[in-house]
């Protein structure tokens, strides 16, 4: 089932947590809302759930106008960020609860309910826990139940609040790869909160970024990473450095306009030789090595992360002095991209270099 | 392992000054709590287990009784009922008021309870606000079962709702929007999430509340009028025997009582004990 959300706003009493939503989600589609803590994500999704009510805007299902529609109507399946299960049931009663609700006349029998259920645990992966309660389950089972719960009423939508935040980053991963197979055999449309751009980036078919209730961009994983919409995207998908550069016109020559060039910290290169700047420190990440240089024109360091063999290769050590180049960038001016037809007629010159 | 000791061991007072403070409590104890209660007894007792029996079974103690009952089977589950909607309102809801609403359920521990009484009479009384309307309708409400049933509830109000409030805070509300999320209407999310989450919390103040009302003298006295066979509710007849200078029948329905007490008691003991052990398996923030 599509989602449709258009100009969506909600205040808080205090605080405005939704400042004009506009997004729309395809039918079975894998949806994943990135942004900092308190940008709104978790509004946004209990306004699809219709546990919160927007002051303005429209939220469709389908072409449907549900926007005034309570959640207990609109058939959706929220997993709760705390999972919120009920602790006096058991695990069973837990995934039965949404059909035990059911008014008399839809409600499966007994022998229909009990396999249903069964099978729904079978997919979690929790058949031989049916009998036990909330509080005998560890995190990433009780996340289990959780959304098994929330398939049980079979939704058409399925939405997930850090589905994965209180768990510890092995069981994390692997429970989100679970999920992504899980969708895959289901094509439930999902949307899920994080602020983990590795996992928006490995579970989700398109992200939308979000920052201070606005949606910053929204795109697939690639276009995402490769052509950020401004410098808050960038900033936000992973470590980046920020270098001052200048667009200098091929045929005329002259320096046109100052611009940063965002290097991701891979894509920075340091070789050996004069350019002003200095090795300041070199950490051991395991399977990376992390190099710190100082340059005297920034105030920050300028940071590479590269493989161990290649940083072997390189010869460098803390002290050293290197000049500082990148193999892929990209270009801002003040928070509009650069774009490509401009950049092609144009010579990119690192300030650092030149004025290092 | 030896360090909390040693930290325990350095709080602790003297003996010379552990003991004398140990003897004064239980002194304390022993003098109004222990003693009263064995008074009590003892005069019921002290024409022997037949006046004792026949005190409790007379026409007039019997109909006592039989209000008590009467007053407590209304005004308990009204105030079980408002109580859980007060609690609801209050922990689920904001809106204009809600301090206001707040302060006022703690209204009837604040005021004397002869004062609410005096409030019944000048509302409801033949005097009061409301005499001609009830007149006209032959109504009667003061010195009459539903005066007595009003004074009741009103203080024995605050217990439930008391009781409830901080559990259904804590608890938060996270539960109940799952429950309405799987499509469950108000009466199942009641019935399958809310009463089980504060079952323990809410029959410790119906408890307390029951206690309240079966005892209540201050309020019922001021509306009862006294009537014998009629308006007199068990600490009402104690307190005319007593007057009366019939002092063991006094006793004897005032042993009946302090039996309740005790009963209440051992149950609020019961349920708290029930509630704390509930608690700790409460948690999914792990
Ligand atoms: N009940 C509330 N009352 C007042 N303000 C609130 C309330 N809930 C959230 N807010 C505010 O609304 C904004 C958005 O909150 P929201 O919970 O949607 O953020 P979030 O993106 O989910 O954050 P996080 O990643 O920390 O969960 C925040 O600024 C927050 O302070
Ligand atoms: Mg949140």
């Amino acid at each position: 089932m599509s989602i449709e959300l258009s100009a969506i706003e909600y205040r808080y009493r205090d605080a405005t947590a939704l400042a004009g939503i506009d997004l729309a989600i395809e039918s079975g589609e894998l949806l994943a809302l990135l942004g900092p803590s308190g940008c709104g994500k978790t509004t946004l999704l209990r306004t699809i759930a219709g546990l919160e009510f927007p002051d303005r805007g429209r939220v469709r299902f389908e072409g449907r106008d549900v926007t005034a529609l309570s959640a207990r109507k609109r058939h959706v399946g929220f997993v709760f960020q705390h999972y919120a299960l009920f602790n006096h049931l058991t695990v069973f009663e837990n995934v039965a609860f949404g059909l035990r609700v059911r008014g008399w006349f839809r409600r499966p029998r007994r022998a229909e309910l009990e396999r249903a259920v069964s099978e729904l645990l079978e997919l979690v992966q929790l058949g031989e826990f049916a009998r036990r309660y909330p509080a005998q389950l560890s995190g990433g089972q009780r996340q289990r139940v959780a959304l098994a719960r929330a398939l049980a009423v079979e939704p058409q939508i399925l939405l997930l609040d850090e589905p994965f935040g209180a768990l510890d980053a092995r069981v994390r991963a692997d429970l989100r790869r679970w999920l992504r197979g899980l969708h895959d055999r289901i094509h439930v449309t999902s949307v899920f909160v994080t602020h983990d751009q590795e996992e928006a980036f490995e579970l989700a078919d398109r992200i939308a970024v979000m920052n201070k209730g606005r949606i910053e961009q929204i795109a697939d994983p690639e276009t995402l990473y490769t052509h950020p919409a401004n410098p808050f995207v960038c900033r936000f998908l992973g470590e980046v450095n920020e270098l001052p550069a200048a667009l200098h016109a091929r045929w005329t020559g002259i320096d046109d306009e100052r611009v940063v060039a965002f290097v991701r910290p891979h894509d920075l290169e340091f070789s050996a030789g004069e350019g002003g700047a200095r090795v300041e420190q070199v950490r051991d990440l395991g399977a990376n090595m992390r190099v710190e240089v100082r340059h005297p024109a920034l105030a920050q360091p300028l940071v590479a992360v590269w493989e161990r063999s290649r940083f072997a290769r390189s010869g460098l050590a803390p002290g050293r002095s290197v000049a500082v180049s990148a193999q892929r960038q990209v270009l801002f001016r003040g928070d509009a991209p650069v774009d490509a037809a401009e950049r092609a007629g144009n010579a990119l010159r690192d300030i650092l270099v030149t004025h290092g | 392992m030896s360090a909390p000791r040693l930290a325990s061991n350095a709080l602790r007072d003297p003996w010379w000054l552990r003991l004398p403070l140990l003897m004064l409590a239980l002194a304390f104890v022993a003098l109004f709590l222990v003693l009263p209660l064995l008074a009590v007894f003892g005069y019921a007792f002290e024409k022997g287990v037949d006046f004792y029996f026949a005190s409790l079974v007379d026409e007039d103690a019997r109909a006592a009784i039989r209000l008590t009952l009467l007053v407590t089977a209304i005004a308990v589950p009204a105030n079980t009922l408002f109580g859980i909607a007060a609690a609801w309102l209050i922990t689920r809801f904001s809106f204009p008021g809600r301090g206001l609403l707040l302060s006022l359920i703690d209204l009837p521990f604040a005021v004397s309870p002869v004062i609410a009484g005096l409030i019944y009479v000048l509302l409801f009384g033949a005097q009061g606000l409301f005499a001609p309307w009830l007149a006209a309708h032959d109504v009667k409400i003061i010195f009459a079962v539903p005066g007595i049933v009003l004074a009741t509830i009103f203080v024995t109000f605050p217990f439930v709702a008391r009781e409830l409030i901080p559990l259904m805070q804590a608890q938060g509300s996270e539960q109940e929007q799952a429950a309405i999320t799987l499509g469950a209407g108000g009466f199942a999310m009641f019935w399958r999430v809310v009463l089980p989450k504060i079952g323990w919390g809410l029959g410790y103040g119906v408890i307390l509340c029951n206690a309240r009302a079966i005892g209540e003298f201050g309020a019922v006295s001021v509306v009862s009028g006294h009537i014998r066979g009629l308006t007199n509710t068990m600490p009402l007849h104690v307190e005319i025997l007593y007057n009366e200078y019939q002092r063991t029948a006094a006793f004897a329905v005032a042993s009946l009582l302090a039996l309740l007490a005790l009963a209440t008691l051992a149950l609020k003991q019961l349920v708290g004990w029930r509630m704390r052990r509930a608690t700790p398996a409460d948690g999914t923030h792990a």
